[in-house]
């Protein structure tokens, strides 16, 4: 496992027609391509990280695509590499470049937390994504007044305008589900999630109508777990897997916690979640059940 | 729009759950299971360490396997966009769904000819579960999925007929899964009883891993896979495969290996794969 770190190099420059998701990806496969290009020269990431004025934690950030790139960093390493290809190397620092611009959620770097940024570009990235909740409607599903009842219970009593900034940058990342090629959603939700009247009753019982009307997305599926089906609670917990189109990008688990999340992407972990995950899947209502298990929650609250 | 093979709930409480879905989860990550070493082959990522090994395995005793499941998918796509197209199809009875890749049959099919019905079935929770969620149209005809073994054709056939109308024609397929039917348990006799329930003019869609093809390779494939793998697997050769169409008017070419059947490109014609494919219609 590997905490997520801080993504303080980031530099801040103004974007120009950025590809959807962005710079999170673009680090990703070049950092990808870095460990490849490492491990093909037989060289280890102290020897690495040495290299580049740094240690082998530095090379492992780079590596994963948690950090920007510095270019004369990226330099030296293909050099080191043995790389000598004047276009692979200049297809790769081109690739470096690109990868440091920063997302349309740059603008909200005052409220948002250095560990969810790099979760907002995958979640823009991702072509399929599977979440399992159990406390909170998603926030790719949530309403103005349900996001604003949340962030008033995680933030406490803040000023309306950083309220009101979080939900709108909360309601800018749903885009992303009705936008140009948008990703799979595949939500499995405890019914606990849908029982807790957050914002209370009126708030909640729009919130699961607005999921009822999300449901109906070509894209969305969504499965809600009963009380009635037991088991289910080995999860430990909510948890999302971003899945990426490229078909050398790995999955990623994303973990979030109060004040600190974990992206994993090890193979051994990702196995894990998603059998987790998949079992979650089955044991949960259809979608189509799932549908009419809704209807009758919004009956009840 | 979407749908599932339960009836409609009967009021409230437990008429709410479909009866069927209670499903009893057998979810074992620890053996190969054949749809996950399918996925693994065609490069996908919704497989585990059990999986891996065993496609790797059959990799190092036949590496073109990877060529021959990628050919197959390529002749699945084509076989329906044929049936949709210029046979008129719009019913499909799709066994061994596998979990979902790009180009399922409900996708190409309702691509081809929209309203297009597509029932698909799987005895694997998982693959089931993967279905309902992601192979799911636009609104372009109904999708239905049923949780059936091949060997259970009655089931199979009484479930589909709440989506499927067979009084009119129907295409039977059966995309690489025979293999997994051993002469002890008569493919021969599961295929016909398929083909008594549907009417003439419907058609049978087949691709079966050879053994006669890159003989030896497979059969060390095939070794491999029945030790590492729940499912075992039978290769068949050219006259055991032709059998399935007996009876039957084979489309042209005839059944031919999968890649020279109506390819789209002499790419795609040259696939080292090495399976027998074909699509039968009912006289």
């Amino acid at each position: 496992m590997s905490a997520v770190q801080p993504s303080d190099e980031l530099p801040r420059e103004p974007a120009m027609d950025e590809p959807r998701g962005g710079p999170t990806v673009l680090r990703i496969m070049l950092g990808n391509q870095l460990r490849r290009l490492r491990e093909e020269s037989g060289i280890t990431p102290d020897e690495a990280g040495y290299e580049i004025r740094g240690s082998r934690s530095k090379i492992s950030r780079i590596e994963h695509g948690r950090v920007g790139f510095k270019e004369r960093d990226i330099e030296d390493l293909l050099t080191l590499y043995g790389v000598a290809d004047e276009q692979m190397r200049a297809g790769m620092l081109a690739l470096a470049r690109q990868a440091n611009s920063p997302g349309w959620w740059a603008k909200y770097n005052d409220i948002l937390p250095e560990w969810f940024e790099p979760y907002l570009g995958l979640e823009m990235a991702a072509s399929l994504i599977r979440n399992f909740e159990i406390q909170f409607v998603h926030g790719l599903f949530q309403t103005e007044d349900y996001a604003r009842a949340v962030t008033a219970l995680g933030y406490g009593p803040v000023s309306t305008d950083e309220t009101e900034r979080r939900v709108s940058l909360r309601m800018r990342r749903q885009e992303v589900l009705t936008g140009v090629d948008p990703p799979r959603v595949w939500f499995v939700i405890d019914e606990a999630a849908l029982r807790r009247p957050i914002g209370g009753r009126q708030v909640m019982r729009a919130q699961l109508k607005h999921l009822l009307e999300a449901a109906t997305l070509p894209n969305v599926t969504i499965q809600v777990v009963p009380f009635r089906r037991g088991g289910h609670a080995a999860a430990g917990g909510s948890f999302t897997i971003l899945r990426f189109a490229a078909p050398d990008l790995p999955d990623v688990v994303y973990l979030e916690h109060l004040t600190s999340a974990l992206y994993l992407d090890d193979r051994r972990d990702v196995d894990h979640y998603m059998e987790v995950m998949n079992r979650l899947s089955a044991e949960a209502h259809t979608p189509v059940a799932t549908t009419r298990f809704l209807k009758e929650i919004i009956q009840e609250i | 729009m979407t749908s599932e093979g339960h009836p409609p709930a009967r009021g409230p409480g437990e008429g709410t759950l479909p009866p069927a879905h209670e499903v009893s989860l057998d979810i074992d990550t620890s053996v190969a299971h054949v749809a996950r070493v399918y996925d693994y082959w065609l490069g996908g990522k919704d497989n585990f360490a059990a999986d891996r090994a065993a496609g790797e395995q059959a990799i190092q005793a036949y590496p073109d396997i990877v060529y021959s499941v990628r050919a197959n998918r390529a002749f699945l796509a084509r076989v329906v966009r044929y049936l949709a197209g210029q046979a008129g199809i719009r019913q499909f009875l799709d066994i061994g769904t596998g979990i979902p890749t790009a180009n399922n049959t409900h996708e190409v099919a309702q691509e081809a000819a929209p309203g297009s019905n597509v029932v698909y079935v799987d005895n694997d929770p998982v693959v089931l579960t993967h279905a309902r969620a992601l192979l799911t149209g636009g609104g372009q005809g109904r999708t239905h999925y049923i949780d059936a073994d091949l060997r259970d054709t009655g089931q199979i056939l009484a479930e589909a007929a709440q989506t499927l109308d067979f009084s009119r024609p129907v295409a039977i397929m059966l995309m690489a899964i025979l293999q997994h039917i051993d002469e002890a348990e008569d493919p021969y006799a599961i295929v016909s009883g398929l083909l008594d329930a549907v009417p003439p003019g419907s058609y049978l869609a087949i691709s079966h891993p050879a053994a006669d093809i890159e003989t030896e390779a497979m059969a060390e494939m095939a070794v491999r896979l029945n030790r590492l793998m729940a499912e075992k697997v039978t290769f068949r050769n050219r006259a055991q495969v032709a059998r399935f169409f007996e009876g039957l008017e084979l489309v042209e070419p005839g059944m031919v290996r999968v890649q020279e059947w109506r390819p789209a490109s002499e790419i795609e014609a040259k696939s080292p794969a090495a399976l027998w494919g074909g699509v039968g219609r009912k006289p």
